[in-house]
């Protein structure tokens, strides 16, 4: 790693805080879950795959839920909570360069999509559904890619600032949206009465839906490790950090072999992967693991460049 | 580079335009003891608080005894022509001012911090609830602003004031009498990070090139330092509230999780007193 110590060592710094913190990585993962929810809310009414149809109003309203708790946690952790009115689409104030402001913009607009969505399948006002369906699922990718889009535009955080950035955060979204459905599903389970009850072959072929997932971020996840093998600026130090250094833990353990190696396992394994428990595990294995990426995608460069 | 300007409200980069101040530092490294004045006269001038620092010196020690170097490097804010921080700030608080300082509107600034994550120099901080003088602005973002108070009156910053070796001149870069572009043009000088695109407009001379890496910041740290950033970790009132330091000493499974916890704890702690700030 670089040079040897012989070569010299620091012995005076100011030090700096991660500016950005757990707060922050809980916030990403609840947006994550809940634009992944919505997303399977929306295959039954919007794509037309009939058997989604009757956990549409279900998995609408957890995506609705879980966005509630996010703006409570964005509020409270601004140094002047009660100045976010500074961020509502004043046009003296909003900055339209910064992706916080299009996020705002977005996370204002997504639940109101969302509810009349809601309204809607409720009803089953087919047409109605299908509109505000695809206006709410745009608004749900919008509302995540721009979380992304957020880490991605400060360019001395070096894995965050990559193209790929808001892709892995959209998948990272849809399947941990869809791990915590499945358990939420589950749970559901033991209040309706049996015939509102959610098959296991409905489990499964989530689970199913998740296994594309997993696969498609473990693709990203290698693209973006094989770049930074490069070791341009400081792409080696975030490599020793995240395999061996500081964040081994969120990384290596929980995101890559927690959340996405052994559910995928899991998932490919033919008649495990139509067992309820065993879907239901790695449901809950990818969710946890998600929110692993959340930790050391925000904090492990603020770790680092504390020191410069 | 034509007229690249960041955000709407954005004022273009003055550097080298007719007509138009730009005004910038050299720090002359060769002149510079490390004698910490420029951080003392700072710290006083503004009322930074404890732990947070406008203008600070980093020092590295090269070489094997008894051929021993130490290297010392003023930091500060570098004033870029293209400021990250400005782009994204999501209510314009961080703003260009024509003659190139960029500068901070308390009032405006909600404490969201994403200007700090953007600055690849660390030269921002989030101003704590505790101010020696009440009226002095909390909670928002600060920085240094190449003391515009002062220099709009005729006076030198009060660190180049401070400055025993007569290391750091600032002047009008634009005027190729001034001091500041004299320098430049006669010395080889050299930028923090110039790879990231800002456009820096703190420019030293004779610079040890290691201290300027922050892959040699991190690696190099002495067992001094490391012990004394964890225990500023541990201990910092404000550390508590952003929620975010992790102490690398303790990064198991359960060290992670106790932080992580720690951190989200004090975080719920400190939300009931922060949510009525804004008001006051």
């Amino acid at each position: 790693m670089g040079a040897t110590p012989m070569d010299g060592q620091m012995i005076a710094n100011a030090f700096h805080h991660a500016y950005w913190g757990f707060p922050l990585s809980l916030y990403f993962w609840l947006v994550g879950g809940s634009a992944g929810s919505f997303v399977v809310s929306t295959l039954g009414w919007v794509f037309g795959v009939k058997k989604y149809k009757p956990i549409a109003f279900f998995a609408s309203n957890t995506a609705i839920v879980m966005l509630m708790i996010v703006p409570m946690l964005l509020i409270t952790d601004l140094g002047k909570p009660f100045r976010f009115f500074h961020l509502l689409m004043l046009p003296s104030f909003t900055h339209w360069s910064a992706p916080m402001a299009w996020g705002v913009t977005f996370i204002l607009t997504y639940p109101i999509g969302m509810l009349f969505y809601s309204y809607f399948v409720y009803f089953k006002n087919e047409r109605m559904a299908r509109i505000c369906g695809i206006a709410a699922i745009i608004l749900a990718l919008c509302t995540h890619w721009y979380t992304g889009v957020v880490m991605q535009l400060n360019p001395s955080r070096l894995p965050n600032h990559a193209s790929v950035a808001p892709i892995l955060f959209l998948t990272g979204a849809y399947i941990s949206g869809i791990g915590l459905l499945n358990i939420l599903l589950w749970i559901r389970n033991f209040f309706v009465e049996t015939k509102k009850r959610v098959r296991t072959s409905i489990l499964a072929d989530m689970g199913r839906l998740m296994l594309y997932g997993i696969v498609f971020d473990l693709f990203l996840l290698g693209n973006e490790f094989l770049q930074m093998t490069y070791g341009i600026g400081e792409e080696h130090t975030i490599l020793y950090d995240v395999l061996l250094g500081p964040f081994r833990w969120p990384y290596l353990y929980i995101e890559i072999i927690w959340g996405l190696v052994v559910p995928l396992i899991i998932l490919a394994i033919p008649r495990i992967n139509r067992s309820r428990y065993w879907v239901l595990a790695a449901s809950f294995m990818v969710a946890s693991g998600v929110f692993g990426m959340r930790v050391w995608w925000v904090m492990a460069t603020q770790f680092l460049q504390g020191h410069f | 580079m034509a007229g690249r300007t960041y955000g709407y409200n954005g004022v273009p980069p003055s550097k080298g335009k007719k007509g138009l101040k730009r005004y910038a530092m050299v720090v002359d490294l060769r002149r510079c003891t490390g004698c910490n004045a420029c951080t003392a006269a700072c710290k006083t001038a503004y009322d930074v608080p404890l732990g947070d620092w406008r203008i600070w010196v980093m020092e590295a020690e090269t070489g094997e005894f008894p051929k021993t170097k130490r290297h010392v490097l003023p930091r500060m804010c570098n004033q870029c022509d293209q400021p990250t921080c400005v782009r994204n700030c999501p209510t314009k608080a961080t703003f260009k001012h024509p003659d190139g300082f960029v500068l901070q509107r308390y009032n405006r600034c909600i404490g969201c911090r994403t200007c700090m994550v953007a600055c690849p120099y660390n030269a921002r901080h989030l101003l704590t609830e505790h101010r020696r003088d009440k009226r002095n602005p909390r909670n928002v973002a600060d920085k240094c602003d190449f003391c515009i108070v002062r220099v709009t009156r005729g006076l030198a910053p009060i660190c180049v004031a401070s400055c025993t070796g007569g290391a750091m001149v600032f002047g009008d870069i634009n005027d190729p009498k001034s001091e500041v572009a004299r320098m430049v043009a006669a010395n080889k000088t050299f930028t923090l990070r110039p790879e990231q695109g800002n456009a820096p407009q703190v420019y030293y001379i004779g610079l040890n090139e290691p201290i300027a890496d922050p892959e040699f910041a991190f690696h190099h740290r002495s067992e001094q330092l490391h012990d004394r950033y964890n225990t500023f970790k541990k201990n910092s009132e404000l550390g508590e509230e952003l929620a975010g330091n992790i102490i690398d000493t303790d990064t198991g499974f359960f060290g992670i999780a106790r932080q992580g916890l720690h951190n989200m704890i004090n975080f719920i702690a400190t939300a009931p007193a922060k949510f009525f700030r804004g008001l006051f």
